[in-house]
């Protein structure tokens, strides 16, 4: 009997020091960030959404060589009369379903500035497997057209942010 | 509180005179205390279990195959993704083993590198295990102030990989990215913070009654029988067993580095709780000595851009969080290897439950599974 309340004592004293502990928390400022309203800024090194310039871009294919799961592909442009390869891509696609955020393209890409490169963006919501593919083509903006299977075209995405919202490149 | 679990045998209809049967019960795929997608296939008498079978392959992507079409660089990314709570570890065992088959010696600041990234995520590692298996118990405070703990390390991965759970930091021949002044003092900071934490856990939950009756005389494991089932890691120390590849074999220069070896008494839950515990506290202590023993120089290795490993095998192991982690490399000169194998420690401490399940509550069953720490990624792989 003695025993039976020394254990029930000693197990609610155990559960008043865990709640001191607790106790202490409750005064001090919350850690969470209540995310939709508020967001947290990535460090300048985090791997987030990839972003192509293919402007800066020379159609080397060294960023589709080194992806270990074939998320980019790309096209590079060809001479009309000569038939020669133009360093620059007639289209760049990003898989972004296939990305493993690894960041082996950005490291293998030659040009300098990176032509292709893990932006800070970390808000990636799609609402089917297409939108995912992001292909640039010239005359489009970046990250918006989504290659739609039924009409056989682009069209914009709902809700996506475009490439002008996106912050910079670290 | 007397009731020993170990002495609980199934009735028996013989002598109890009761008409009784077995029941077939499936714990798993989706329960969330199996911590992914196990299933536990429970054959129970009442309420104890005569045979207990783990059904894995839920998770299973094939790893090892892909790693066969993957460049030794891109392996490092799938190697990732095995046990993705201890990422850096496994990172740490592939490229361990692609360089001593390439022959390659990884600069000095790079291995210290290495050595305060594997123990921070061992850190961050056992703060889940410390959340979730709290959680297991009953008690969900302690996961709260796990995961606070646990965001300071990923935070500062993040900072210097990138990533904040597969980091691909670590690469055949060296690290990714250096770290900067402003990275030690938020590790400095982090460590101090951390320190004080650990004896609120101790208070929160390790030497809570309620928590000690729960698991210390629960899933006791023999040092017989860890050996013999081939356990590694927190798991085998807690039965008594002195086995840490970090000091039996080390790498990345870990004999330089002071710490103890954690050693439970008994083999119980508690034990295996506590091991762990006690390895942060140790981790914390290796990544203080890492952090001042860095001087400046290179982080990565003069290596060839594409790498091509002479035909041949290697096999490295290292002391990743759940246990002795190894990689088995078969290459045949090519560009990725011909076979590659991992030793998961997962997996084989995953066996060991359809013994020392046996005879338990169904109860215990998730008190026993928490305390292995499992990680169906790798188990599966």
């Amino acid at each position: 009997m003695i025993a039976y309340f020394k254990e029930v004592f000693s197990g609610a004293w155990a559960f008043l020091q865990g709640l001191a502990i607790t106790l202490r928390y409750l005064f001090k400022p919350s850690i969470t960030v209540p995310y939709p309203t508020e967001k947290l800024t990535p460090y300048a090194a985090f791997r987030g959404i990839l972003l192509v310039d293919p402007a800066k871009c020379i159609a080397c294919g060294l960023c589709a060589k080194a992806c270990p799961s074939t998320c980019i592909s790309l096209e590079s442009q060809v001479h009309p009369e000569t038939k020669k390869r133009i360093p620059k891509p007639e289209w760049y696609a990003l898989d972004l379903g296939r990305c493993n955020f690894c960041g082996l393209c950005e490291a293998a890409c030659p040009t300098k500035p990176k032509s292709v490169w893990h932006s800070l963006d970390y808000e990636a919501v799609f609402s089917n497997r297409d939108e995912m593919v992001r292909c640039w083509k010239p005359g489009f903006p970046l990250a918006g057209r989504v290659w739609d299977p039924r009409k056989k075209d682009f069209k914009d995405p709902k809700g996506q942010i475009s490439v002008k919202e996106m912050r910079t490149r670290p | 509180m007397s009731i020993n679990p170990m002495n609980s045998t199934p009735i028996r209809s013989e002598t109890s005179g009761l008409k009784t049967d077995t029941l077939f019960l499936n714990m798993g795929p989706q329960h969330p205390s199996t911590h992914g997608v196990l299933r536990l296939g429970l054959t129970i008498s009442g309420e104890v279990i005569v045979e207990a079978m783990p059904d894995i392959g839920y998770l299973h992507r094939g790893v090892e195959k892909l790693l066969e079409t993957r460049t030794y660089a891109q392996g490092v990314v799938l190697a990732d993704r095995l046990d993705y709570c201890s990422a850096m570890s496994n990172d740490l065992a592939f490229c361990l083993s692609v360089e001593k088959l390439l022959g390659a010696q990884v600069p000095k600041r790079a291995q210290v590198l290495r050595v305060i990234m594997a123990e921070l995520n061992r850190i961050a590692s056992h703060l889940i295990f410390f959340g979730t298996y709290g959680i297991d118990i009953g008690a969900f405070t302690p996961f709260l102030y796990a995961f606070r703990e646990r965001e300071m390390v990923l935070d500062l991965f993040e900072m210097c990989c990138g990533a904040r759970l597969t980091y691909n930091y670590i690469r055949p021949g060296g690290v990714a990215s250096d770290i900067n002044a402003d990275w030690i003092a938020r590790c400095r900071e982090f460590l101090d913070f951390f320190k004080p934490r650990l004896d609120e856990y101790d208070t929160l939950l390790s030497f809570n009654p309620i928590f000690l009756v729960r698991t210390q005389t629960v899933g006791i494991i023999t040092p017989k029988t860890a050996v013999a089932w081939g356990l590694s890691g927190p798991n085998l120390r807690a039965s008594g067993v002195n086995y840490d590849v970090r000091q039996a074999e080390p790498y990345c220069g870990y004999e330089q580095y002071d710490f103890t070896v954690a050693l439970g008494k008994t083999g119980s839950c508690w034990d295996r709780y506590f091991c762990r515990v006690v390895e942060m506290r140790q981790s914390v202590r290796i990544v203080e000595q890492a952090l001042s023993r860095l001087a400046s120089g290179e982080i990565m290795a003069k290596l060839p851009k594409v790498l091509r490993l002479p035909a041949g095998e290697a096999y490295s192991h290292i002391e990743a969080s759940r246990g002795d982690l190894g990689v088995y490399i078969v290459s045949d000169g090519g560009l990725a290897p011909y076979r590659l194998h991992f030793r998961a420690p997962c997996f084989i401490n995953l066996a060991i439950l359809q013994e020392i399940l046996v005879g338990k509550k169904v109860a215990d069953v998730i008190a026993v599974l928490g305390s292995l720490d499992i990680v169906l990624g790798e188990v599966d792989r």
